[in-house]
């Protein structure tokens, strides 16, 4: 258990290190640097001035320097400063990160919820008006786009219903003890992790019934109803648990794709995480914030999918660690 | 006032009281203006990089900046000058020095007495240097003559206009020399938390999310500001700003917050209103640029034909949904001062482009007269269709259109550091005062190769420089106008760049939000006037 985890770790630098280089080259083959739209912001003529920001923004050295310099203060876990907001990357993106997890959390525990049990009550009621309902409901969540579903959601259940706030993290303005922050979060939580979180259970909901109907026609489970268990019990402890290992490496691919789908949502939910900066990032060329977020979240990506593997071993005895 | 005749309106005393409501802005006080209240604001555009941007940075963090930081004086939607820091800015006979009298008993967020010596310090390290650039290239020492009067003293005769128009505008905002003092002003981490002698003092920032703003109580206006806080909250997508203002979270939007379809849909509910006033001193257009380094567009008659060949009032009316004009000349309409209707005038006319194309030496010959590379700055969505539009428009006059709409930081990069483009289609907002914003496009020392936002067509023309140059120093008002005119006249004749549409954006409100778009610039102002009628 221990020798898979460090192997794990151990594999996250290199993973680390090619996202740096590659979103490096990548954003300098983009035209325009951080250092154009700076300047053209903020209307600065004056050659002098020109140079001096030139020098601060370490844009006068070459490309190559340039990288190496970042790589050697990543490795001394320096992620650098970000000019454009006057503070160090680290601190601006800390500042918006434990958001973007809240949503992602909440919205992967919906999508679980959601799609285990559509999935399982579609299996059980195979080829029932049930089982079409759900798979319609499958295809819908599937199909319809994310910002489409949060805004249309915002309309029916914030504005005409007046159920949740329409977006942001927090009731602005109000001081309230830790327990009522919570269930403030927890308000404007419902619609942007429903939204995000929907579109996840539609495919959870189809591999789970796929899954779970062919987990039903093996021996064991013939074993397990021949020596009297109840239906519920078969369902739950025997087809279920075992039905669930596609799911979860389904839910360690999707963490990333997660990852970028939430900055839709937050954009349409004016949810203070981590899409807002990245966009605003890459637009202005701002690459140590980029290479920030990025570095991150591949770190966040590749802790989730090393807790899917030990997540394997506890659902799977037979999946030994090597 | 569709619920009143007019003979109802002139017979009644009640109509008269109306009358004088109605005459003014939406939200003309009427009423006593009530304490208290928090305003929850936004604008049209997302989150700024910072609260405060020393060196202008856009519209973003000019709006977070200006609640805090305020300006010597101010310019009122009639296009007057109101003393805000200063009492009195009074030029010498030779117009060669100003003296600044500044408004006793203002002190800072953290105390401090605002002084002679903070004004010496933002003329010289800060707006010379920085915030005005090469507008204030003139200004040669500042004096601080008493603990309140600073004597300003320029290399030429400066007009009383474009001064004040200059102190007024973005470029005029007073820092703390105590806190400024010995750092990069541009660096400075404070920029994040400014402090300055404004009605709202930053409380707090969440990022990506908004920014909360407490009441100063010792603001040296007593008794303002009327609003208890003051929310600026960012929404990235203007759909949720419709459903924030229908769901009572949102009170006011600068800038064209909400779709243009949805501005009739809340209007027509009598809760919210739409106001077009306040835009005057940071009025947009959207500009055409023909690039002269190009053997083709440096023909005037090319330049010209092209022009009769976009319908402007379609781009109006269909990718603006009517929230633009056309233009005239290289002012936008709602500039009363300078705005003039005798300039040459390119009315939409496919038979005289060709004709004009045909004389110029560009006949079609296979099919096509010429090929160009039309680039449309794909900062505003509305850039996206007017490109596609324009390709359509041009071809029309049988010309191959090869379109780019890259986004922002490459656009800059294309039409000003590396001019590779033929026609662009860009943006700017001018103020009342031409120099520098709108000449700083026409004159040969507007050409500042990564420069944005000015010559960027490489238009040189001795007579052109002559005429700004004259418009520089021309102290007498009534002569200045009639130069500008000049300008104007030559600028649209010339036509190396010229507005296409003038925008008119629009500020959405609650209607019971008071006394906003008073002044020339609303989005810039500090706000300290607003009160909530609840």
């Amino acid at each position: 258990m221990r020798r898979i985890i460090i192997r794990r770790l151990v594999q996250i630098i290199p993973l680390i290190f090619a996202v740096i280089v590659m979103n490096f080259v990548l954003i300098h083959l983009a035209p325009g640097s951080l250092f154009d739209v700076m300047t053209s912001e903020q209307q600065i003529t004056d050659p002098k001035m020109l140079d001096q920001l030139r020098h601060t923004y370490g844009v006068d050295q070459p490309v190559s320097v340039q990288l190496a310099k970042y790589i050697w203060s990543v490795m001394r876990l320096d992620l650098g400063y970000s000019y454009r907001q006057n503070a160090p990357v680290f601190d601006v993106i800390m500042q918006q990160l434990p958001a973007t997890l809240i949503l992602m959390l909440a919205a992967v525990g919906i999508a679980l919820l959601v799609g285990v049990t559509a999935g399982v009550l579609a299996s059980i009621k195979v080829n029932t008006i049930w089982d079409n309902l759900i798979s319609l409901g499958a295809v819908f969540f599937f199909a319809a786009p994310s910002f489409w579903l949060g805004i249309m959601m915002t309309v029916m259940f914030a504005v005409k219903l007046g159920w949740f706030p329409v977006g942001g993290m927090r009731t602005i303005g109000v001081d309230e003890s830790a327990f009522g922050a919570v269930l403030d979060v927890m308000h404007h939580l419902v619609l942007p992790a429903t939204a995000l979180g929907l579109f996840y259970a539609a495919t959870f909901a189809r591999v789970m019934r796929a899954s779970m109907l062919e987990v039903a026609r093996l021996d064991f489970v013939r074993t397990a109803r021949a020596k009297g268990l109840s239906g519920g019990r078969v369902v739950l402890a025997h087809v279920m648990r075992n039905a669930m290992l596609p799911i979860v490496t389904l839910l360690g691919l999707q963490l990333g794709t997660m990852l970028g789908g939430s900055v839709v949502i937050e954009a349409v939910f004016s949810w203070p995480g981590i899409g807002s900066l990245l966009f605003d990032s890459v637009m202005s060329r701002n690459f140590p914030m980029v290479l920030g977020v990025l570095v991150l979240g591949s770190l966040l990506v590749a802790v989730c999918n090393a807790s899917v593997d030990l997540l394997y071993l506890r659902l799977d005895p037979r999946i030994k660690a090597r | 006032m569709s619920g009143f005749s007019r003979r109802d309106f002139l017979m009644t005393t009640a109509g008269a009281v109306l009358a004088s409501g109605l005459a003014g802005s939406s939200s003309a006080a009427t009423a006593t203006p009530k304490r208290g209240g928090t305003l929850v604001g936004t604008w049209g555009g997302f989150e700024p990089q910072s609260l405060f941007v020393p060196a202008g940075g856009g519209s973003s963090p000019y709006f977070t900046s200006t609640k805090v930081f305020e300006r010597l004086i101010r310019l009122t939607a009639d296009l007057k000058f109101e003393p805000v820091l200063a009492l009195g800015i009074e030029p010498a006979e030779d117009f060669r020095s100003y003296t600044i009298k500044l408004r006793p008993n203002v002190s800072w967020h953290d105390g401090k007495p605002l002084t002679a010596d903070d004004l010496v310090f933002n003329a010289i390290q800060y707006w010379k240097p920085i915030s005005a650039g090469v507008t204030l290239d003139a200004l040669q020492t500042a004096e601080a003559v008493d603990p309140l009067t600073v004597v300003l003293k320029f290399k030429v005769p400066v007009p009383e206009f474009f001064l004040k128009s200059v102190l007024a505008g973005k470029a005029g905002l007073v820092i703390p020399k105590h806190i400024y003092d010995g750092s990069n002003i541009i660096t400075n981490p404070i920029n994040n938390t400014p402090i300055g002698t404004g009605p709202f003092k930053v409380k707090e920032w969440v990022r990506g999310s908004h920014v909360e703003y407490a009441r100063n109580d010792n603001y040296w206006n007593s008794g303002l500001p009327y609003l208890d806080k003051l929310v600026i909250r960012w929404w990235r997508d203007p759909a949720s700003r419709s459903a924030a203002f229908e769901a009572g979270q949102l009170d006011i939007g600068t800038f064209n917050p909400i779709p243009a379809p949805d501005i009739a849909r809340l209007t027509a509910t009598k809760k919210f209103v739409a106001e077009t006033k306040g835009y005057s001193n940071s009025a947009w257009i959207t500009s055409v640029e023909f690039n002269q380094r190009r053997e083709i567009f440096k023909k005037r008659e090319v330049r010209q034909a092209l022009l009769h060949a976009i319908d402007r009032s379609f781009i109006a009316d269909t990718v603006f949904f009517g929230r633009a004009r056309p233009s005239l000349g290289a002012l936008h309409f709602s500039n009363s001062i300078f705005f003039t209707k005798d300039v040459q005038d390119y009315p939409f006319d496919v038979k005289k482009a060709a004709a004009l194309l045909d004389a110029a030496g560009y006949p079609v010959k296979s099919g096509s007269r010429f090929k160009m590379s039309l680039v449309s700055a794909g900062w505003f969505e509305e850039n996206v269709k007017i490109g596609q539009y324009l390709k359509q428009a041009f071809e029309d006059v049988d010309i191959t259109v090869d379109l780019a709409i890259p986004d922002r930081a490459t656009s800059l990069k294309r039409i000003y550091t590396d001019y590779d483009y033929d026609v662009a289609v860009s943006n700017n907002s001018a103020s009342i005062e031409p120099i520098p914003q709108t000449t700083q496009y026409y004159t040969t020392d507007g050409i500042v190769k990564g420069a944005a936002f000015r010559n960027a067509t490489g238009y040189s023309n001795p007579k052109m420089d002559e005429t700004v140059s004259k418009m520089a120093i021309e102290t007498d008002e009534k002569k200045r106008v009639s130069l500008v005119h000049e300008f104007d006249k030559l600028a649209a004749s010339d036509a190396p760049v010229l507005p296409m549409v003038d925008l008119e954006p629009v500020t959405i409100a609650r209607s019971d939000v008071r006394d906003h778009s008073l002044t020339a610039d609303f989005m810039g102002e500090s706000w300290a006037e607003v009160w909530l009628d609840r």
